[in-house]
């Protein structure tokens, strides 16, 4: 039955389509009819199949109207045109069911409008902004590949937020953004030959036009930041456009911000969510953040100190949206009774890249370690799973981590343009790739949910095994 | 034309090319991909379906099977489509572009989830 009325509802359709597809149409009808069974699936196919009526039959008319555009019609001066869309003249039943389709249609309309209003959008919500919270600026411009990241969403993203009315772009301030782009790529990013093939590129873009459509200095910044990447293969080079003035350089800290900072803090005890020993002398680290060591350092040694006498140790990175290599060799020189470096692709190896162990007074160097990922643990907190897992000094519990290993040092252009350089590339001593877009795999995947119960009765059992 | 129908490309193209990176698909298979990839959100009823495809085919974006290929599969009735090259590149350019918009929206706070 329900087929029947469909098959007539598709004489609305111009018969070049129904020529072509209304079998088919009929057979997908009859697939969903087999699969939807049931009174409000039924009901929901029927909806859908007289919303897609409303919508693709203008669409698919709108398609053949250009043909007789070029054809037998000739408009008459600017006055208005009334196209013949069929080849024959129209049937009375089309016009029957043009009328029941459209009463049908304005009563959905309307149901759907009144439905509607009950429920409005949930807009973005409010929520604890911990990591950004606690991003500080660095004073110099001598851009480690951190401080970028670091002054972006202070600054940039600030500036993003003064929107206004931009003016459209014009050739000569596209040609400088490009000048601009490539002088800083040949200047900074780590691989000279990369370098100059993905400045011949924008060169080349540039030539043949490609950048003229970009008058908007978003969409310009998006098209440029593509060609780098087709042409460098490098995800971390960008463009970046701000519509508000960028500021000269990163802000300087000052001895407020720097007092914000630390107060910021100090109130979330550094990040460290718990420190504590479970039961069977395990002891257990929620680590949600890693600050920056210099501000955060001596509560991280009293958390270390506090699970000092533990037989083994947990660290809960379930939560951990990143943070500073610093502090992360920090914790790290507690696990270890020689230094180690605990690699990041962020940049060539610095003081902060090796632990400082051994810690004198500590305990933890020979215990066994358990970190607990989810899919959700990012960043600085993936260098702290990924350098212990590598080092076989920690066994990873849970699920894959996010994929983020963000490099790439803001270089100012102009007023508006910014870019992300990486400057440095370091060399991976596990010899393979790091966790950017493809996270960190733990070494015994449960549920994130799982992850602290699995790590218990493992650390228990080694212990008892002993 | 047909190219310029597809800019900006409609997001039920979009999600019809995404459906074929995988394999390829009769109507009916694509119509159950994109709900699946959209996580039941896009229901693509026949005629938004076979008008998409038809401009998609025009455009070079995908390709249809011949009678012998979809023979093999033991549908003859069904026409089977396939991903062109030109359709895989125009997919990965629409998800950079949203990709761009992901970072600006991030950029500008309105996400959750702040990186370092």
């Amino acid at each position: 039955m329900s087929e029947k009325i469909y098959a007539w509802l598709l004489r609305l359709y111009p018969p070049h389509f129904r020529e072509k597809y209304g079998d088919e149409a009929l057979e997908l009808l009859r697939d969903r009819a087999r699969d939807e069974t049931g009174f409000f699936r039924t009901l929901r196919l029927w909806l859908d199949l007289l919303t897609d009526l409303v919508i693709s039959i203008p669409r698919v008319y709108r398609s053949v109207r250009p043909a007789l555009i070029g054809s037998a019609v000739q408009r008459v001066g600017g006055g208005p045109a009334f196209f013949v869309l069929e080849d024959g003249s129209q049937r009375l039943p089309a016009f029957v069911f043009g009328g029941i389709l459209s009463l049908a249609v304005l009563t959905i309309v309307f149901g759907l409008l009144i439905h509607a209003g009950g429920q409005k959008a949930v807009g973005a919500s409010a929520h604890a902004d911990f990591a950004s919270s606690s991003l500080r600026s660095r004073p110099s411009l001598s851009a480690t590949s951190e401080n970028a990241e670091n002054w972006q969403p202070d600054s940039v993203a600030a500036a993003f937020q003064g929107a206004g009315g931009a003016a459209p772009m014009d050739a000569a301030e596209r040609q400088r953004v490009i000048d601009g782009a490539i002088a800083n790529l040949k200047r900074f990013y780590f691989d000279k030959d990369v370098a100059l093939k993905t400045a011949d590129a924008l060169l080349v873009h540039e030539k043949h036009g490609d950048d003229n459509a970009a008058t908007q200095g978003e969409v310009f910044a998006g098209v440029v930041t593509r060609q780098m990447r087709d042409a460098s293969h490098d995800m971390h080079l960008e463009l970046e456009y701000s519509q508000a003035p960028l500021p000269m350089g990163p802000p300087a800290e000052t001895p407020d911000s720097l007092e914000r900072y630390r107060q910021r803090m100090l109130q979330q005890n550094c990040m460290i969510r718990r420190a504590e020993i479970l039961s069977h002398n395990v002891g257990y680290l929620k680590i949600d953040f890693f600050p920056d060591a210099s501000v955060c350092g001596a509560m991280a040694k009293s958390a270390m100190a506090s699970v000092n006498d533990a037989d083994a140790i947990i660290f809960d990175l379930r939560d951990s949206t990143g943070g500073l290599e610093n502090m992360v060799a920090l914790i790290a020189s507690y696990l270890f009774d020689h230094p180690e470096y605990m690699y990041s692709p962020r940049g060539a190896p610095t003081e902060n890249s090796w632990t400082r162990s051994p810690v004198p007074g500590n305990r933890l160097a020979d215990k066994p370690v358990y970190v607990l990922t989810s899919s959700t643990t990012w960043s600085g907190a993936e260098q702290f799973s990924y350098d212990l897992k590598n080092l076989k000094r920690a066994t990873l519990i849970g699920e894959t981590t996010r994929g983020g290993a963000h490099a790439g040092a803001f270089h100012r252009i102009d007023d508006h343009f910014g870019m992300g350089i990486p400057e440095e590339k370091a060399i991976n001593p596990f010899g393979k790739a790091d966790w950017e877009g493809v996270g960190v795999g733990p070494d015994v995947r449960v549920k994130a949910a799982d992850a602290l119960e699995t790590a218990r009765k493992l650390a228990v059992s080694k212990l008892d095994g002993k | 034309m047909p190219k310029r129908k597809l800019q900006p490309l409609p997001s039920a193209a979009f999600q019809i090319l995404l459906s074929l990176a995988g394999e390829d698909l009769h109507g009916y298979g694509i119509m159950r991909e994109v709900a699946e990839q959209t996580e039941g959100r896009m229901r693509l009823g026949p005629g938004t379906l076979y008008s998409s495809i038809q401009t998609l085919l025009e455009a070079g974006l995908i390709g249809e099977l011949d009678q012998r290929e979809t023979a093999k599969r033991g549908q003859e009735r069904r026409r089977y489509y396939r991903l062109t090259a030109a359709g895989r590149k125009l997919a990965r350019s629409e998800a950079d572009r949203l990709a761009d918009l992901l970072r600006v929206a991030r950029a500008k706070k309105i996400l959750r989830g702040e990186y370092v």
